[in-house]
């Protein structure tokens, strides 16, 4: 699902793993159709912005809108990865393997309880505005998120379980828990000046985008924001790992991948993000051009069906349509075994994305767990029609699949409208099921939140960014996260609550030990895989492309084959080297444009002659 | 759509005048039912010969006539196997070659037989959603002209209303709310496009009234019903014939623009849908066009092709604008 935009609603969302899918509105879509058509035919060759003045520009092409540049608000990948450049966490992860490493934080540990924690605080972090960060300044924003709800509204879960937060010295920072939790060194909580955000009245509204620059201690410093149109950044000269190397750094929104393929082509923009992420098409141009570089990069997503076990809240109450025979494992299982996910990489992913089967992406190879070959549901049509046979739903006279009530099963399956993955998924789906005699209705919304919260649909397509700590992820999937009341909004992904799974997850979270913790997380995957709940199709790769004669050098994360946009951490943006001036070349792009602007005038030279001849033969038929 | 159309505005339909008294004259000789056949093939015939004059409007009904035949014999050509995606044949995104002439799809699929299948979808949502458009408007058109007074002043305000509104916005706001399916795209154009239709029809029914034959059948009993329905729409049928072949070109379109912008079935071939399929692989930026031309084309001569046939409809049925070829 694409849960960013349950997030927007302001329940409790940790904020990099927001999803990556956007959700654009329909008038959205008309201004993308334009841009789309208009961008790549025009030809005036727009100046590379890098060359402003001499001054090093790296202009990122984005198209999620950012929902809220407050950290205590913020749950979209843009805000939060903006977030990351804005201010510093206590622990940041390593761009080579995702361990844990200093940010704020320059030491960290357990009491032997397990229950507190004593951070170090560096003494060398200054805000932007000249006071040095201290431990008070993380306290605080983490008394704040405890005791104010409008300020737990992003990343409530990691304080939940949190007795006391305490800074007896400047460099100090203890934190007591209720019960152990093994996150403790994967905090992604921004820490915000205290001198100026104690200020504010109510951190559910307040937005943070009304002074310019914004106070903050990342290496990067916020200095102009407009909703859909740019975000620019000022590099941090103070900042403590070292200044970034460009000189600025902007945001600009392309609402339609063409229009920012064509402008990446153009050297109007030196990046475009993977989100989403380029087509198999695009890429595969991009790839020809001596200047651009395309990353393509395994994923730290996963894409997935997930079915609807039947809506219900904490206090019982059943809610939503979900089918009944989904509560039938065999049921679900059956519809697992009908999804070839071979033919989804090869087809519609066109091998750019890694066959789906545990929860978690192979990329984080600790936590990244496989079915056994017993366990296993593969591509089998046949079996999956047996298993249906078993579980009594048989085929009428007409080969359609009957449910209890007697009438044809026929699943609403509820998908992205901005997404065209989910509606090319969706086309095999309705044949694979179909020859198993269900019938499939696609529901194809730009704003899949409603039905998706009222529980009004049988599967839907799903998608989560994974953290290198997979604790939120699994934390959606526990019967705590189902909202209080039908009326309410739980973190809850797809309501699935299941007692041996929250077993599991709560041995987990308890773990100090990473080996044994690990264990436990496998576990848990193999009973979310054999509920047949979620069925993993697939781990998309990143794809994205940057301007060789513009960025010289980029980190990606994890090192050696790793995104770029949406990492866990600033790497990327704080290591970019620009390219020499020199390095800067007119491409043949340019002369593209030239060239369709001048078939276009000949094309319209020769329509407008064809007019006025015919025009002539009029007049003259008419003085007849 | 329209520029013809509005000339005709409150301009005498002189047309139906010589078959009355061509009628009365040989009434004595055979059966009512019998004269008014002949009537109408004398009038059919009249039509043809005149019809047969504008080129333009035979290379319109040429195009058409091809364009149907493709729509209605794509079930013996293609067949409906050509929007399967598992069976597709080939690799995705193929050039043009000896084996797909059009190349394929994203999914594998040859772009002729998807485009030959598009084109029942395409012509059949051009069509009702024509002849809806047209409905709503010849009721709401001769009602208003009928009976004048408040009903006809709220409902030309409300034509106004809808006359003002951006058809497409309010199109793509009607698509949005309701499930995703042909009947709504066709329901949305349908209630869109009426307006123009209402305003000309209502314009007609007030000249083709202050006639005073009228006048004589209201004298002879004749009621609300009778005379809307037995002089006032066999007056008003031509306009909105010519009225219809203009409304369905603009009803393909504004069928394939709905789709282009995602808000038609995903699951059904149009060609506006194979257009939006194109934008979604990126067929624009990396330069495949064989995915994004021929549909373009296709909608382009088929809306073409009714545009003519209007005009030339509209020419003949209205002598005030018959010069033009």
């Amino acid at each position: 699902m694409d849960t960013q935009d349950l997030d927007g609603r302001g329940h409790p969302r940790r904020a990099a793993r927001t999803p990556l899918r956007l959700l654009a509105a329909a008038g959205a879509a008309a201004l993308t159709v334009t841009a789309g058509l208009a961008t790549p035919l025009n030809p005036a060759p727009q100046q590379a912005r890098a060359e402003e003045e001499g001054k090093k520009v790296l202009t990122v092409a984005v198209a999620q809108s950012v929902d809220s540049l407050s950290p205590f608000l913020a749950t979209r990948l843009v805000s939060t990865s903006i977030h990351r450049l804005m201010y510093e966490y206590l622990t940041n992860y390593d761009p080579k393997d995702n361990h844990a490493i200093p940010g704020l934080a320059t030491k960290w540990e357990p009491s032997a309880d397990k229950l507190t924690w004593t951070y170090t605080i560096r003494s060398n972090s200054k805000w932007s505005d000249g006071k040095g960060a201290t431990a008070e300044d993380a306290a605080w924003t983490f008394n704040k998120m405890m005791t104010d709800e409008g300020a737990a509204t992003a990343n409530g879960s990691f304080v939940a379980n949190f007795r006391k937060v305490t800074a007896p010295s400047p460099t100090k920072l203890v934190i007591e828990l209720k019960k152990p939790q093994a996150t403790m060194a994967a905090l992604d909580v921004p820490i915000v000046p205290k001198h100026v955000w104690e200020n504010v009245d109510d951190f559910s509204k307040f937005n943070n985008d009304k002074t310019f620059p914004i106070v903050g201690n990342g290496p990067f410093v916020v200095t102009g924001y407009k909703a859909d149109s740019f975000v620019r950044l000022k590099p941090n000269k103070s900042f403590w790992r070292g200044a970034p190397k460009f000189d600025e750094l902007v945001f600009r929104y392309y609402k339609d991948q063409d229009a920012a393929v064509a402008a990446l082509r153009k050297g109007e923009v030196s990046f475009v993000a993977g989100q989403p992420a380029l087509t198999p098409a695009q890429a595969a141009s991009l790839k020809g051009d001596k200047n651009i570089k395309v990353n393509d990069a395994p994923g730290r997503r996963f894409y997935a069906l997930a079915t609807n076990p039947g809506a219900r809240a904490k206090n019982g109450d059943k809610f939503g349509d979900g089918h009944e025979s989904l509560l039938n494992q065999k049921v679900r299982q059956a519809l697992f075994m009908a999804v070839d996910r071979k033919t989804i990489i090869d087809k519609v992913f066109q091998g750019h994305a890694v066959e789906g089967e545990g929860y978690i992406p192979p990329r984080f190879s600790t936590y990244a767990w496989k079915p056994t070959d017993g366990q296993k549901l593969s591509y089998e049509p046949e079996k999956a029609a047996e298993l249906l046979d078993q579980a009594g739903y048989k085929k009428n006279g007409d080969g359609k699949r009957v449910g209890k009530d007697g009438k044809p099963i026929n699943y609403r399956v509820l998908c992205h409208a901005t997404d065209p993955q989910d509606k090319a998924v969706g086309k095999y789906l309705e044949e694979w099921w179909g020859a198993l005699g269900i019938g499939v209705t696609l529901n194809c919304l730009d704003n899949v939140t409603d039905p998706w919260l009222a529980g009004e649909y049988d599967l839907a397509f799903d998608g989560w960014s994974v953290n290198p700590d997979p604790d939120f992820v699994l934390s959606i999937h526990t019967c705590a996260a189902l909202p209080a009341t039908p009326k309410d909004t739980g973190a809850t992904d797809n309501f699935i609550c299941d007692k041996k799974y929250d077993d599991l997850y709560d041995k987990q979270l308890a773990e100090y030990d990473p080996a044994k913790r690990a264990d436990l997380v496998k576990q848990l995957e193999s009973r979310l895989y054999d509920t047949g709940y979620m069925n993993v199709m697939a781990y998309p790769n990143a794809v994205e492309a940057y301007r060789t004669d513009q960025i010289k050098s980029i980190t990606t994360m994890p090192e050696a084959a790793g995104n770029i946009y949406g990492q866990d951490g600033y790497w990327s943006w704080w290591s970019a080297t620009p390219a020499a001036a020199d390095e800067a070349s007119d491409d043949e792009s340019s002369s593209t444009g030239v060239v369709i602007g001048i078939v276009a005038g000949v094309v319209v030279l020769a329509g407008a002659g064809v007019f006025f001849t015919m025009r002539r033969r009029a007049t003259a038929e008419d003085r007849e | 759509m329209t520029t013809g159309g509005e000339k005709t505005n409150g301009g005498p339909r002189t047309n139906g005048e010589p078959m009355t008294t061509e009628t009365t004259a040989r009434a004595a000789q055979a059966s009512p039912r019998a004269l008014a056949r002949q009537r109408r093939r004398h009038s059919v015939a009249r039509f043809w010969k005149q019809y047969r004059t504008h080129r333009a409007g035979l290379f319109g009904l040429a195009a058409l006539a091809l364009f149907g035949l493709i729509a209605l014999t794509a079930p013996l050509t293609v067949g409906s196997d050509v929007q399967s995606v598992t069976n597709a044949p080939g690799r995705p995104l193929e050039s043009p070659s000896a084996e797909f002439p059009l190349g394929t799809d994203q999914f594998g699929r040859s772009l002729l037989g998807l485009l030959v299948w598009g084109s029942r979808v395409s012509l059949l949502v051009g069509l009702l959603a024509a002849v809806l458009s047209v409905a709503i408007g010849a009721l709401i058109g001769i009602t208003a002209g009928h009976f004048r007074g408040w009903y006809a002043t709220v409902m030309m305000r409300i034509t106004d209303w809808f006359l003002v509104m951006p058809t497409l916005v309010l199109a793509i706001a009607l698509a949005t709310v309701m499930s995703r399916s042909l009947g709504t795209i066709i329901l949305a154009i349908g209630v869109t496009t009426w307006p123009t239709t209402a305003r000309l029809v209502r314009a007609q029914t007030l000249a083709v009234e202050s006639r005073p034959y009228i006048e004589r059948a209201k004298a002879l009993g004749g009621g609300h019903w009778h005379i809307m329905s037995r002089h006032v729409l066999p007056n008003v049928m031509p306009l909105v014939l010519a009225q219809t072949t203009l409304i369905i070109s603009s009803a393909i379109l504004a069928e394939a623009t709905l789709a282009f912008l995602g808000l038609g079935d995903p699951t059904v071939v149009s060609w506006g849908g194979l257009l939006q399929d194109a934008r979604e692989a990126g067929a624009v930026s990396s330069g495949k066009w064989w995915y994004l031309v021929p549909p373009g084309i296709a909608i382009a001569v088929v809306a073409l092709a009714f545009t003519l046939c209007g005009r030339a409809v509209e020419s003949v049925l209205n002598p005030k604008l018959g010069v033009t070829r």
